[in-house]
């Protein structure tokens, strides 16, 4: 009888533990992940050693291939708490890019060349313009949704469409030149290792952890997709707010886009960056932000974004077909909510 | 149809609504259900009306008891419920609002809007009604809405039709045709319930009233019998009164003065002043107007007309951060919709207005914020475990005062509260008022809304009477009693 109380404590306690701590089942079933990712790279190997080195190896792919989602997706943090959203992300990455490129560009067309500006001044310049457009593509998102009283979701579906096709329409057989030095930026190597993007990807989360826990702006993003009336009622300017995160969502973009543009040294206008929306709005809602707003962390995000990122190196060490592996993603993204709003019921 | 509903206790949670509550309705009876904003008038109703079950009592149709489950129920028992807000569709037209939910419909499975037409056409001609069946809901005046929905209610072949609040939204010659129409249901032998705070209203076209306070029914009788003062003393009822808190104390200059404010639709015409050291009351009944007036006022609201002024200086606030900048609170109505942010735990809620005050380069200065909010746990009395325990882990009234907490926070020279002592106990009552007069006494100018008479007599200095977005009259002193400000509320004057 005594036992059986014991172990109900117990079991109440490690469940009021998960109840008061979002993150909990989230890292969880990161280290779960984890674990079966490394069961499953199998223990074959002739020493500790190379056993490490192939781990090590394969996390520092992971990690990389995963940067630019990962940089996003802090963004898109911020946009759902906010309790909006912003299916644009894709189309801007492509927008962006382009621009960085034809600045870039040393061929015939590159605009920065003509104008008798080369080397680390032209990217300089190239940078800051890129990051300014982005910004200004999250600000036009930022003012339909503010302004124009437009949902976030059709806001930026219209613009989705109109950056991509207008990108690609000016883009048409146009095929610039990305200098070699500028590749740096992301292919420069520490250690024999192509580190640059995880570095930025580190360091951006944890910019985005300090502004969501330690400034005004951060906190009150959380109070206006919590409850955007009483937030104006406590004196927050809520579209200043709204627009602000779009903004902000824009230059991650610029960001990333740079950090593309660098590895690849080329843009599939059509196809790069599409789908990066959905695969943001996935890690978020994975690492447990809710999509109707005022909750969530960029811990969470990040935490989403490695499972997500760990499951797709699972499935192909596990040699499942590729694809069948879209449909586990779905899995895990519906599994995450359906277990979310198991915590927040109770 | 009779109906008679006996001893119905109902009960939320800890809070009893209605407590061995009465009702009874004979067929070609128009009966009013007074009472005031939560009197347990409506969940009467809509335990009648089968939304909301009773704990115990039952109901008897024509000596038959019955228990309805759902609205559907009632309907078919012949009990039409016609709620406040209309349940219309603006985009179709009026007979297919006639016939919503029963449509009737040809062999084939299409809609039969010839039979449909026809039929209402022919209650209308019965009714005596000029309404063109085909025409859409949307080009209806308000007064015609209701009446469509009367009809509907009548097409279900209802015998008894509750109606909740009909002529809120309505003027006097459409509240006038609503009435010709229901001396007719009479006079074809429905029995009608008229909830209502107009009492002249009641007067005019009810035969029987019932009144009830705090969950019990504490009248009821012929309507000829009474005045519309006998009425009103009724619904607030004498026995519960308590002692004024008023102080002396003096007052300074001018802090807010508002100069013929009008907006399309809420208020209009609003002029009045509120000095440093002085409780302003703002009173009135549902669709007053006041919450709309002073939300304007902050930048929360409508735009308006007419001039603000401002510690003496004409201003003109678009937003609420502005309103923080100038020193001015806005306690909302309705906690938990415009006053909590349910995902924020304790420390923020309470700090939530001074953040911007409390940052440098953007960053929230945390001891500050810490030590600022330990203070008014201690001004305030709030009781809490932990500072990072969700808000809504708190009492009504200690979440109040952490919403207080957050305006105080920033040292205002106008604090507006508006229903301040909403869904919070007793003593957390008796709280809030001390610490509206101290802060009077440090010289802030507080302004009270609220639809309590009680609270405006024992708290305010003076005290406005709104009646649908017009100040109908100013009472203070003697005149400051719960008689003459129902008499106002309710669109009366004082001679």
């Amino acid at each position: 009888m005594e036992k059986a109380e014991t172990k109900k404590n117990i079991f109440t306690n490690i469940r009021g533990y998960w109840m008061t701590h979002p993150l909990f089942s989230t890292g969880l079933a990161l280290v779960v992940m984890i674990f079966l990712q490394t069961l499953a790279l199998g223990f074959q190997f002739d020493s500790f050693g190379q056993w490490f080195s192939t781990w090590g190896q394969n996390w520092i792919n992971i990690l990389r291939n995963n940067a630019g989602i990962g940089i996003i997706s802090l963004g898109m943090t911020l946009v759902i708490v906010s309790g909006g959203i912003d299916l644009a992300v894709g189309s801007t990455l492509v927008a962006v890019g382009a621009a960085i490129m034809v600045l870039i560009d040393t061929g015939p067309n590159g605009i920065l060349r003509n104008l008798g500006i080369t080397g680390l001044p032209a990217y300089l310049i190239a940078i800051v313009i890129g990051i300014i457009f982005g910004l200004i593509l999250g600000e036009l998102a930022g003012l339909l949704v503010t302004k124009g009283k437009l949902p976030p979701f059709i806001a930026t579906l219209g613009t989705m469409k109109i950056f991509r096709s207008v990108t690609q329409h000016f883009m048409q057989g146009y095929t610039p030149v990305v200098p070699a030095n500028f590749l740096n930026i992301s292919s420069f190597k520490i250690g024999g290792q192509l580190l640059m993007p995880i570095i930025y990807w580190v360091i951006l989360a944890a910019v985005f952890f300090v502004i969501s826990t330690r400034t005004t702006f951060g906190r009150q993003v959380i109070a206006v997709g919590s409850n955007e009336r009483a937030a104006k009622l406590s004196g927050i300017n809520v579209a200043a707010i709204k627009r602000r995160v779009y903004v902000i969502m824009g230059v991650l973009v610029s960001l990333a886009a740079i950090v593309q543009v660098a590895r690849i040294g080329s843009m599939d206008y059509a196809n790069a960056g599409s789908g990066y929306e959905m695969d943001a709005i996935s890690a978020v809602i994975v690492g447990g932000t809710s999509m109707s707003g005022g909750r969530g962390t960029i811990i969470g995000t990040v935490f989403g974004t490695l499972i997500i990122a760990v499951m797709n190196n699972l499935l192909n060490l596990l040699g499942v077909p590729p694809f069948l592996r879209e449909a586990f993603k779905g899995i895990i993204v519906i599994g995450a909510v359906l277990l979310q709003k198991k915590e927040n019921n109770s | 149809m009779n109906i008679e509903m006996r001893d119905i206790y109902k009960a939320f949670a800890t809070n009893i609504v209605l407590k061995q509550v009465s009702f009874s309705l004979k067929s070609g009876e128009i009966c009013a259900l007074l009472g005031e904003n939560g009197a347990g008038k409506s969940t009467l109703m809509n335990i009648l009306g089968g939304v909301l079950p009773a704990e115990s009592g039952e109901i008897l149709l024509d000596g038959n008891p019955v228990i309805f489950h759902k609205p559907a129920e009632s309907l078919s028992a012949g009990i039409a419920f016609i709620h406040q807000e209309l349940n219309l569709i603006n985009d179709l037209p009026v007979y297919e609002n006639m016939f919503l939910g029963r449509e009737i419909k040809k062999k084939n499975g299409l809609l039969n809007a010839e039979v449909m037409i026809r039929e209402t056409r022919e209650l209308f001609e019965r009714m005596n009604l000029d309404i063109d069946p085909k025409v859409m809901v949307r080009e209806l005046d308000a007064s015609y809405k209701q009446i469509v929905e009367i009809s509907r209610a009548l097409m279900t072949n209802a015998s008894v039709i509750i109606m909740d609040e009909p002529t809120s939204s309505l003027t006097d010659p459409e509240i006038e045709r609503v009435f010709e129409m229901m001396r007719s249901l009479k006079k074809a032998g429905v029995g009608i319930v008229f909830i209502s705070h107009k009492l002249k209203e009641v007067k005019t076209i009810c035969d029987r009233f019932t009144i009830l306070r705090d969950g019990n029914m504490v009248a009821e009788g012929a309507v000829a019998d009474v005045t519309t003062d006998d009425l009103a003393r009724f619904m607030v009822g004498h026995d519960i009164r308590t002692s004024a808190l008023q102080r002396e104390r003096k007052t300074a200059h001018e802090v807010l003065k508002v100069d013929g404010l009008t907006d399309d639709k809420n208020f209009r015409d609003i002029s009045f002043t509120v000095r440093a050291g002085e409780v302003l009351g703002i009173t009135g009944l549902l669709g007053d107007g006041r919450s709309e007036l002073f939300q304007s006022i902050i930048g929360a609201g409508t735009s308006y007309s007419g001039q603000v002024y401002f510690e003496g200086k004409p201003v003109e606030i678009h937003n609420t951060t502005q309103a923080v900048d100038s020193a001015i609170g806005y306690l909302p109505r309705n906690r938990k919709e415009n006053g909590i942010i349910k995902d924020m735990d304790i420390l923020e809620n309470g700090s939530i207005v001074s953040w911007p005050k409390f940052s440098k380069f953007g960053f929230i200065n945390r001891s500050q914020q810490l030590n600022e909010f330990e203070k008014q746990v201690k001004d305030l009395h709030i009781k809490r475990e932990r500072n990072n325990d969700p808000i809504t882990s708190l009492s009504g009234g200690n979440q109040q005062k952490v919403v207080l907490a957050k305006w105080l926070a920033i040292n205002p020279k106008l604090l507006i509260l508006d229903n301040p002592t909403q869904g919070v106990d007793v003593g957390a009552k008796e709280e809030i008022y001390d610490i509206i007069l101290n802060l009077a006494d440090t010289g802030v100018a507080v302004i009270v809304l609220s639809s309590e008479a009680q609270e405006i007599i024992r708290v305010c200095d003076r005290a406005l009477v709104m009646y649908h977005g017009a100040l109908q009259g100013e009472v203070t002193g003697e005149r400051m009693n719960e008689h003459d400000i129902m008499r106002l509320a309710t669109g009366g004057t004082l001679n």
